[in-house]
């Protein structure tokens, strides 16, 4: 009987999955044993792995491993990544329990899938085969699915979990329909060989097979990154959604979707690049105004920051554009300091939020700045960094994708950028002038912090103000990450 | 004669799918989407991959679709009385659409076109091999993804909790 020769198995490569998901596993069976009033507990546990995942990612920087026959690559790049996922799922994680308990669902499956989705995010990231990237947006979606509907008692909650399936089933379609395509061209799902053989084949654009192939794949990943005309999902998710899962989910996969993304056109296709580019061009430029325009008039804040949330996928196409390497590092800087800032805002709408009235229209925040100054103006920092303006890391970011932009020759579509940012500050500061100008209707005196949510703010107020003041660490480490 | 075969075999899957997307009916959209991926399987068998051909009908036409039967039927939305009213017209496509299957699969056993080229055709050796060695990985996070999207599917599917 024949055997089959297992290859040697290079564990170092994905050890900070195997961790994770094993992490995710003991919690499913601790869970099983906890009271419901200490699942709070469960969090803590998650946290722990998350904290060691991130001790063991940290040694492995500088060094790029590649294992299971070139299926999974461990580089600056996905190192980066995966730092950005592993914070965001820590502070998604410290606001969760206080939520979960005050709407009365407070259920510890939510630790594992967090964490589970973490690891998808991970290996998307780390993904440098067709399949591998698949599988990750496939564990990541299906995590994804159960959090966005995971207040079952809650209508709106159902209603978001069900929306994001069926659009996220169909969306996959297309991104799989492009693999296959890309298959049909190249013979190959191997992100490097799909390059080589494009180059030695001298296989371009006249390969209708490639091009759809190509377009296909944008679009599969243009939807799970949020960007117009395949956003129409977001706001009624993020709005649906619990709060602290709309925080994670805006920010991890995103950034995941964008990992790969940038994976896939940067490596596997850079000889489609005048291709590619005018088609991220136009998705820039219409995500942004879209994102934009649309979030000016909306009243409830998590509409309007989902709103928002596409606007931030437009200035990441921008760099993604240029595809040059200050474009590249300018996406990297600009995905953790996004983590930071807008977890940190919508920690602060579940503080303001009571049970089943999530206070969350904008005029519901009328004098919260008098009421509560510290919390205030924490609010402010987050939305003074979303607006990009000086001294908060939003603005670094922003500057850097412009300027690759610029460097490639895309003077107006960094124009468009500036005055779509411009246009962004309307909507911010309108949550701000309630908030100090407008006479309090409420003494806000639900709102209490724990250590949770003080160490959660701690954090997001840090990582939003060092990197704007002091960015030149940070932009190393991002260009030492970049692709190229 | 493979060409044409291929042909004949791919507008039926195409038509099959179609038909499956836009009968009002659950069963009948059903036997349609058996239809289809019973086609597909042979034009599987006809690219020299009769080890997809198989799986195609074990588990597409077989264990999925039975599945989808089985919830139609648990959750009563056959609706038999309608269905039996027009039967020849209702049928006569479906049965059209086998019968040519049929047809194939008949022709092929007949001219013993095993498969085009049997130097190209995977068995299913080869085909273990290159799942366990190359994408080894790729399992382990399809197993783990279906361990999740179980524990989603029993956290959502749970009794409503009104505390």
């Amino acid at each position: 009987m024949d055997t089959i020769a297992i290859p040697a198995i290079n564990l170092a490569v994905i050890a900070p999955e195997v961790v994770l998901s094993v992490v995710a596993m003991a919690l499913l069976l601790i869970n099983v044993f906890v009271k419901s009033e200490q699942k709070g507990y469960l969090g803590y546990l998650s946290i722990a792995g998350i904290l060691g995942t991130l001790l063991m990612l940290i040694p492995a920087w500088g060094s790029s491993v590649e294992g299971f026959s070139g299926t999974i690559i461990q580089d600056n790049f996905a190192i980066f990544f995966k730092v950005i996922f592993l914070i965001s799922a820590a502070m998604s994680i410290l606001i969760t329990d206080k939520y979960l308990e005050r709407e009365g669902c407070n259920q510890g499956e939510i630790y594992p899938l967090i964490l589970f989705a973490t690891v998808g995010m991970m290996l998307m990231a780390s993904g440098t085969d067709l399949m591998t990237i698949f599988l990750g947006l496939e564990v990541l979606s299906v995590s994804l699915y159960v959090l966005a509907g995971f207040n079952r008692n809650n209508i709106k909650s159902n209603e978001a979990g069900l929306k994001y399936f069926l659009l996220g089933a169909f969306s996959t379609g297309f991104l799989l329909y492009g693999m296959a395509l890309t298959y049909g061209a190249t013979g190959t799902t191997k992100i490097a060989k799909i390059a080589s053989y494009i180059a030695m084949n001298g296989v371009s654009s006249s390969n209708l097979m490639l091009v759809a192939g190509m377009i296909l794949m944008s679009t599969g990943f243009a939807f799970k990154v949020a960007a117009a005309p395949f956003h129409m999902w977001t706001p009624d998710v993020y709005e649906g959604a619990p709060t602290p899962m709309t925080a994670f989910m805006s920010v991890g996969p995103k950034a995941a979707g964008f990992a790969a993304f940038a994976r896939v056109l940067l490596v596997a296709l850079p000889a489609l690049k005048p291709e590619w580019s005018s088609l991220l061009w136009v998705l820039a430029v219409l995500t942004m105004t879209v994102g934009n325009i649309t979030a000016l008039y909306q009243q409830n804040i998590k509409r309007m920051l989902a709103y928002s949330s596409i606007a931030h996928a437009g200035y990441i196409l921008v760099g993604f554009t240029a595809g040059n390497a200050v474009g590249t590092a300018g996406i990297l800087f600009y995905m953790l300091s996004y983590a930071f800032m807008n977890i940190g805002a919508f920690a602060i709408i579940i503080l303001v939020g009571k049970k089943g009235e999530e206070n969350s229209n904008v005029s519901d925040y009328a004098g919260f700045g008098y009421r509560h100054p510290v919390l205030g103006i924490a609010f402010c920092i987050f939305l003074f960094s979303l607006a990009g303006i000086p001294p908060a890391a939003g603005f670094i970011g922003k500057f850097y994708l412009f300027s690759g932009a610029i460097q490639a020759g895309y003077i107006w579509l960094a124009v468009i950028g500036v005055l779509n940012s411009a246009a962004s500050v309307y909507y911010y500061l309108r949550v701000m002038v309630f908030m100090y100008f407008k006479e309090p209707t409420e003494d806000f005196e639900w709102v209490k912090l724990t250590p949770a949510f003080v160490l959660c703010l701690l954090i997001a107020v840090i990582g939003v103000l060092v990197p704007g003041v002091l960015p030149g660490l940070f932009l190393e480490l991002a260009q030492k990450a970049v692709l190229m | 004669m493979e060409a044409y075969l291929f042909y004949i075999l791919a507008v039926v899957t195409v038509i099959g799918t179609v038909m499956a997307i836009t009968e009002q009916h659950p069963v009948h959209a059903i036997v349609y989407l058996v239809t289809s991926f019973f086609s597909l399987a042979m034009i599987f068998f006809l690219l020299s991959a009769p080890l997809i051909a198989m799986f195609e009908v074990i588990i597409y036409a077989g264990a999925v679709m039975v599945l989808f039967m089985f919830v139609i039927m648990m959750l009563d939305l056959g609706r038999p009385s309608e269905a039996s009213r027009p039967f020849l017209r209702r049928w006569a496509l479906p049965m059209l659409l086998g019968g040519i299957i049929l047809v194939s699969i008949v022709t092929v056993a007949v001219n013993h076109i095993s498969s085009p080229d049997t130097s190209r055709m995977i068995s299913i050796n080869d085909f273990s091999v290159v799942l366990f060695r190359k994408y080894g990985v790729a399992i382990e996070i399809i197993s783990m993804q279906l361990l999740f999207a179980v524990v989603g599917a029993l956290y959502l599917g749970r009794k409503r909790d009104d505390r």
